[in-house]
């Protein structure tokens, strides 16, 4: 299941960081959420340099923590998107057709002309990111259960 | 990098060293208690060597030597596996002790993160994790699996009071005293002994103890035995430089001095024991040991044949006991042999030896599931293979390896594991792989919060020293291990990480996290007692409206709670709640200005400077102000500050603002201000900051003094801020002396708990150095700068009754109140109004009377006598010379308002008056009066006039009367005309036409009216004046029989009103064909509208320059009978028609009567006259012409179709000429005659006929182009009744 999903900006500031447990956990994802910042700083200050990875968005399994996997993905804009998932058997491609929905809705959230940019998401674009976001959500979930069988 | 050098390295020289079990007797530890020390205590400090240089000859014949060793001194009772319980306290005492110390150290700020990323690993690491580690490695000693652990060598040592010592040697090696381990086969009993004789020197002579050693010697082989003589200082007074003891026994008592008794000589026999001991005696019987091991190991393990045959026997014993600890071995097992050998070889550094012998066990162990024994296998290997500097991934696999069998065992292994990890993670860090370090702490964190708090902090550390470092990580870890410390009450510990994890997370926008960390450690730094600083800590997490409602009650409750216990008030500066706009800070302060309220205040000073234009004398006209005149009184430093008035207040506008989802109370705001006297400040600029400082300092002590002392008066403004609230607050200060007064800051009590405080000029001042453009911009201390000048009269005035919502036409009647509190008086009193069209000064007579009666027409009709008061030409009210206002009494001047246009009206209204006390600095002042109204649309009136087709002179009016209000009902009065002397009568009775006289809301009403002009004389000698003379006639819109009085629209306010609106409608007077209208009405009854008061009301509406004249200059009247009677048997009808023509212009004109029988005129659809092309107009034709045809020609245009098609039917012919021509001199008549010709009964209509008119040029011809200069105007319809006479 996807726990949580979150979007920083190239300052390394949260814009967006929405969590999809009923637990009171908002405090732990932030940590998790900041502490994969350093990696993927890491790996953006050192990109492995071969030939298909050059230009890559996805930056795959960031770390895994006790219960949790930690992926990344950085857009050409420095805007990092981290999803934190309890799925501990979860294949890259799945993930990356998640991202690839999120970034469209991200795209289509910054797009709003009242955006102000690296301002934080959680105001005025809520509505449009929150549905969007839920059915990305979803659709992942489902997509996982259907692989499952 | 030598691995031996590395911390590891030094700590595994330091650990793994042949172990020295001491057996002794109780008198032996009597004498060494003398000095405060045990007897290993003792010895301790003399067990390592530096620089022993020993050569060491293990299995290969190439010897090699031993520069360092050192040994461990154990009681043989402590020879065993510790007290789990007994290890934990320890644990615990060692966090403990190192809590107490840098108490002092976790008040101050938290450290940057920059400085902790570039300081070196020794810095940020507390030193007492070394404790700790090597406490939770000893917690494993002595285990059975390990034989480095086990004793070397026996130290046997008696006391040379003892009685029979050689006895007492043999009983102290008694089996039955051995330690259990040495006993139940473990560890080989069958070590080297050592027998050692102790003498203490003050208890008698050397003799006795000689005597026994040469016994002992005699018994136990002369090289076994030794003499130590200590205590040979009798004085106890011995002072060292250097205490050797301190490393080892650190909690000692500060008053007794360890190792008193002890002399240099006996230090130095004490060093030479140890060293004798090491170096011949434990050292060669490793040697020895080593080799025969090796021999042995080799005759049974090595070699093919072997192998094989340890193979088969191994896989043989497959079926044995499957106990988790495998089966077990004693000492003389050949694998615990080996496993000597090893550690014997690693002991003395013969690394490679030690490997081999690993390597050759570890197979054993792992086929015989003996799994404790493979992993401590597996570690030493590991181990090995760092200190040769070979091989890192098979070190690394080998750790990794130890450690996870460790783990399988179960909890029974923790504890090796534990060690195994620390060691592997000490590995790691040698080689600066910090990262993996960090993994491998995190991994041994167990269920014990203490144990893992302090891993995690290690870890935490580790992520910090990575390169690049993982700060992240590292403030994680460290809220991580905090969070542990504090679940076992470890405050100070946790307060330390926390305070380093601030550092992390300071600067960035992770509020939640932020909050977390801070609210915390505030909470934690309270518990402590340390309230300062929480308070600061508190402090960072009040503006929280990120976050829920709940928690901000809970942050603010916690921080009021802190501050409560803190029992005192607390002071903060930059306290976040509320928060202030600094941006809208706003400065009203009264020079010659003078404001009578805040709005006037607000208005832009340039729309006041063009007010005062023309009342400010003369001598500051220019740029110069005042102040430049007195240049010489004042130094001209302070030519740029400002100046207020002692006794006057200067107002401070600032916005507090809410940010949090509670409402918040805050009290007692005020202002901080510094005031000086005079002549403090003739000194030069540099005490500037001086008098900052004493204002800094003063805050503290001036807190709790009261709003009013000698030097000022504060005001103080109590408020509550509902959630996300702004308000603006004023505050005040009011200097009582002359001198400097500096507006420092802004101070505020938060819940009636804390004071806060803001310094205005901190603030700005450092951002505007930092930009270094101090110079071109007035800076924000300047602008609070003032200088405080000796306190003068000062008007203050208002409007009194003026109403703030105005239906238009409203007609009110407010008065001006001017006062003076002061002794000394003010003259010269000048006023100004910005829009002399809503409001009018009154005369004073009028106070008197009542209002609307005062307006009302007097019974005997004097007209148009009354003369409009004296303005100056640019409407500046000069106020009677003799008035002055001084003591309090009030100035009562009637004003007379009327809302003109509705909209959203500003008054100002600026008062100039002068000193009475010339000495003053200040000559004179302005009082500025700002009042805003809001005027609603009332009624909406437009009127249309067209010639009267029947009569010369007279015009029919039509009124529009819309009644735009939505609640308001009017009613009608009068309506007045006002011109040249018109006279407006009624067409119909009033009561006919419109009964009730009310005018509903959004109600429509048109009614006519007949405008006579009785101006009976066309001459041209009456001039219409540039100041109409306003006569007029009035006509009262009421039954004819009630009582109601006409208001006198000639009289003062009315007609001044009047003028204006004369002047705002039109541009020009000069055609004197126009009337103006007043139209009079009242409120029927009281508005529903609260916004309007309850006083009589009175509405005029004014409708100026309606032009009575139509396009055309001519006026004509056709006159003839209306009915005739003719007998047409006999012949047709011939009947006379006189037809008067006027001409209104000043030229003369030319006029064509032109008659047209066809029943339809061609042009009779064109109303547009011909555009006049005449030879003597040149350029510009009159384009609005058609405008003002259209207003007159609807009327006419229906008329003329209707005209056409009566024609169609039964034509009559116009006898006599088809053109006349005539010439009309200006302003006179001329009459033409006409005739028709009618040759059957019936009605006619004779406007079939057009007048074609030319106005010749005069002498004047060039002011003539507005008028028209020729044109065509058609006939009026004329209606003829011939009827068949019989």
């Amino acid at each position: 299941m996807i726990v949580c999903v979150a979007v920083v900006g190239h300052q390394n500031n949260p814009l967006y960081i929405q969590s999809f447990t009923e637990a009171d956990d908002a405090l732990k994802l932030h940590h998790i959420v900041h502490c994969s910042l350093d990696v993927v700083d890491e790996r953006v200050n050192n990109p492995r340099k071969s030939g298909p990875t050059l230009n890559e968005t996805f930056l795959g399994l960031l770390y895994p923590t006790e219960n949790y996997k930690v992926y990344g993905y950085l857009t050409n804009t420095k805007v990092k998107f981290i999803m934190v998932t309890t799925d501990l058997d979860v294949r890259d491609a799945d993930v990356r057709s998640f991202f690839r929905r999120f970034h469209a809705a991200y795209v289509d959230a910054v797009s709003n002309p009242f955006h102000v940019p690296e301002q934080k998401l959680q105001y005025q674009v809520k509505a449009i990111d929150d549905c969007s976001l839920q059915t990305i959500v979803d659709y992942c979930h489902l997509s996982c259960i259907l692989d499952g069988i | 990098m030598d691995p031996a050098n590395t911390p590891l390295g030094k700590m595994l020289l330091e650990e793994i060293t042949p172990v020295i079990m001491v057996l002794n007797t109780p008198l032996v530890e009597e004498a060494c208690l003398k000095n405060g020390l045990s007897f290993i205590q003792m010895l301790s400090p003399f067990c390592s060597f530096n620089n022993i240089d020993v050569p060491v000859r293990t299995a290969s014949d190439q010897p090699y030597r031993i520069k360092k060793f050192s040994s461990r001194l154990f009681y043989g009772s402590d020879i065993r596996q510790p007290n789990l319980e007994a290890s934990k306290d320890r644990l615990k005492q060692v966090i403990t002790q190192a809590s107490e110390k840098d108490i002092s150290e976790l008040c101050s700020d938290p450290p940057q993160i920059k400085d902790v990323i570039n300081s070196f690993e020794s810095a940020i690491l507390p030193s007492w994790f070394h404790l700790f580690n090597k406490e939770l490695i000893r917690n494993v000693s002595f285990s059975e699996h390990e034989a480095f652990d086990h004793p070397v060598a026996c130290l046997l040592v008696v006391s040379s009071r003892d009685d029979h010592p050689i006895n007492k040697f043999a009983d102290l090696f008694n089996t039955s005293k051995l330690p259990s381990l040495l006993n139940d086969g473990a560890m080989d009993p069958k070590i080297m002994k050592h027998y050692l004789l102790l003498h203490d020197n003050q208890d008698g002579s050397l003799e006795k103890a000689s005597k026994m050693l040469t016994e002992m010697r005699s018994t136990f082989g002369s090289n076994d035995c030794q003499l130590l003589c200590i205590n040979s200082s009798h004085d106890g007074h011995i002072e060292r430089q250097d205490d050797p003891w301190s490393l080892f026994k650190p909690d000692a008592s500060i008053g007794k001095q360890l190792g008193c008794f002890l002399s240099n000589e006996d230090l130095i026999e004490i060093r030479e024991l140890m060293q004798n001991l090491s170096s011949k005696h434990i050292i060669p019987y490793m040697e020895q040991k080593i080799r025969e091991l090796n021999q042995q190991v080799s005759a049974t393990r090595k070699g093919f044949r072997n192998q094989i045959k340890n193979l088969w026997w191994r896989k043989g014993k497959d079926d044995a006991v499957d106990s988790p600890n495998g089966p077990t071995y004693t000492y003389n097992s050949i694998e615990s042999q080996i496993r000597v050998l090893g550690d014997y070889a690693f002991m003395l550094r013969d690394y490679e030896l030690a490997l081999s012998n690993y390597r050759l066990i570890s197979t054993d162990y792992k086929l015989d599931k003996a799994w404790k024994r493979y992993a401590g296998v597996q570690e030493m290997m590991g181990l090995a293979f760092f200190l040769l500097d070979q091989s890192r991934k098979e070190a690394e696999y080998c750790m990794e390896n130890a450690f996870n069998t460790y783990l399988k065992m179960g909890p029974s292994g923790h504890l090796n594991a534990t060690r195994c990890g620390l060691w592997s993670a000490e590995m790691l860090k040698a080689r600066e792989q910090y990262r993996e370090a960090a993994a491998v702490y995190f991994r041994i964190c167990n269920e014990e919060p203490l144990h893992s708090a302090v891993m995690l902090e290690q870890a935490s550390y580790c992520y910090l020293l990575s390169k690049p470092p993982l700060i992240r990580k590292y403030g994680f870890h460290l809220v991580l291990s905090g969070d542990r410390y504090k679940r076992m009450d470890q405050i100070n510990h946790a307060i330390r990480t926390y305070r380093n994890a601030i550092a992390v997370f300071k600067g960035t926008e992770w509020s939640h996290i932020k909050d977390h960390v801070h609210f915390h450690i505030g909470q934690w730094y309270a518990s402590l007692g340390l309230y300062d600083v929480a308070v600061t800590q508190m402090l960072e997490i009040l503006d929280c409206n990120h976050q829920s409602k709940a928690t901000q009650e809970l942050f603010l409750k916690d921080f009021l709670k802190i501050i409560q216990k803190a029992g005192k008030t607390v002071k903060v500066l930059k306290l976040p709640l509320p928060k202030i706009n600094i941006s809208s800070l706003k400065v009203i302060f009264e020079d010659h200005r003078t404001y009578a309220s805040t709005t006037a205040a607000n208005v832009r000073e340039s729309l006041w400077r063009s007010l005062e234009e023309d009342m400010i004398p003369s001598l500051s006209s220019g740029r110069t102000n005042w102040l430049e005149l007195q240049s010489k009184i004042m130094s001209k430093k302070f030519k740029e500050s400002s100046i207020c008035v002692a006794g006057e207040p200067v107002k401070v506008d600032i916005v507090f603002k809410n940010p949090l989802q509670i409402p918040i109370s805050v009290s007692s705001i005020s202002l901080i201000c510094d005031v000086s006297s005079k002549s403090d400040e003739t000194e030069s600029g540099t005490n500037n900051i001086i008098v900052q400082k004493n204002t800094e300092l003063k805050l503290s002590s001036d807190w709790d003094m009261g709003s009013d002392n000698a030097l000022y008066t504060l005001s103080e403004v109590h408020l509550s801020l509902e959630e996300n609230e702004e308000k603006v607050v004023q505050l005040t200060v009011t200097p009582k002396i002359e001198g400097i007064l500096q507006i420092v800051g802004i101070r505020w009590k938060l819940s009636d708990s804390v004071l806060g405080f803001h310094n205005f000029i901190d603030n700005l001042g450092q951002k505007n150095i930092a930009k270094g453009r101090q110079k071109a911009k007035h800076s924000l201390a300047d602008n609070l700068k003032f200088i405080v000048i000796k306190s003068l009269p000062k008007l203050e005035g208002s409007i009194l009754s003026l109403p703030k919502v105005a239906y238009a036409g409203d007609l009110q009647r407010p008065v001006l109140e001017l006062k003076n509190q002061s002794k000394f008086s003010v003259k010269n009193l000048k006023m100004k109004i910005s829009q002399s069209r809503f409001l009018k000064i009154g005369n004073q007579e009028s106070m008197n009377k009542d209002f609307p009666a005062c307006l009302e027409k007097p019974n005997n009709r004097e007209q148009g006598v009354h003369p409009i008061p004296s303005t100056t030409p640019n409407d500046t009210f000069l106020f009677p010379q003799d008035t002055l206002i001084q003591g309090g009494t009030p100035l009562l001047l009637p004003l007379w308002f009327r809302a003109a246009v509705p909209g959203n009206i500003s008054l100002y209204v600026s008062i100039y008056y002068e000193m009475e006390d010339v000495s003053n600095i200040m000559r004179y002042r302005i009082l500025r009066l700002h009042y805003n109204i809001q005027v609603l649309p009332s009624l909406d009136l437009s009127f249309q006039i067209n010639p009267c087709p029947s009569r010369l002179h007279e015009f029919l009016v039509r009124m529009d009367i819309i009644n735009k209000t939505s609640s308001e009902i009017f009613q009608i009065h009068q309506l007045s005309s006002i011109g040249q002397n018109w006279e407006l009568s009624l067409l119909q009775p009033v009561d006919t036409i419109f009964p009730s006289r009310a005018l509903m809301p959004s109600q429509a009403l048109s009614c006519f009216f007949v405008l006579k002009n009785i101006h009976t004389s066309f001459s041209s000698e009456k001039k219409v004046s540039s100041v109409p003379v306003l006569l007029g006639s009035d006509l009262k819109l009421g039954p004819q029989t009630s009582d109601e009085q006409l208001f006198d629209t000639a009289s003062f306010p009315l007609a001044a009103f009047h003028h204006s609106e004369r002047v705002f409608q039109g541009t020009s007077n000069q055609d004197p064909n126009t009337v103006d209208f007043i139209l009079i009405t009242r409120p029927l009854k009281n508005t529903t509208d609260p916004g309007i008061s309850e006083s009589s009301h009175l509405f005029s509406h004014h409708v100026c320059h309606c032009s009575t004249s139509s396009h055309s200059p001519i006026w004509w009247l056709l006159e003839g009978p209306r009915s005739s009677y003719h007998d047409f048997s006999t012949s047709f009808s011939e009947i006379n028609f006189k037809m008067t023509i006027y001409n209104s212009s000043d030229s003369t004109a030319s006029i064509r009567i032109k008659t047209s029988d066809s029943a339809s005129t061609s042009e009779g659809n064109e109303t547009v006259p011909q555009s006049p092309n005449s030879a003597n107009q040149t350029g510009w034709h009159y384009a609005s012409l058609t405008q003002d045809i259209k207003v007159s020609s609807d009327v006419l245009g229906t008329q003329m179709g209707k005209s056409s098609s009566l024609e169609s039917v039964s034509p009559f012919i116009w006898s006599g000429t088809s053109s006349t021509t005539v010439q009309i001199e200006p302003k006179s008549m001329a009459e033409a005659p006409l005739q028709i010709c009618i040759f059957s009964p019936g009605i006619y209509d004779l406007s079939n006929y057009i007048l074609q008119w030319e106005l010749l040029p005069t002498a004047g011809s060039e002011n003539i182009e507005t008028t028209t200069s020729s044109g065509t105007s058609r006939g009026y319809p004329y209606y003829l009744t011939v009827l068949q006479s019989t």
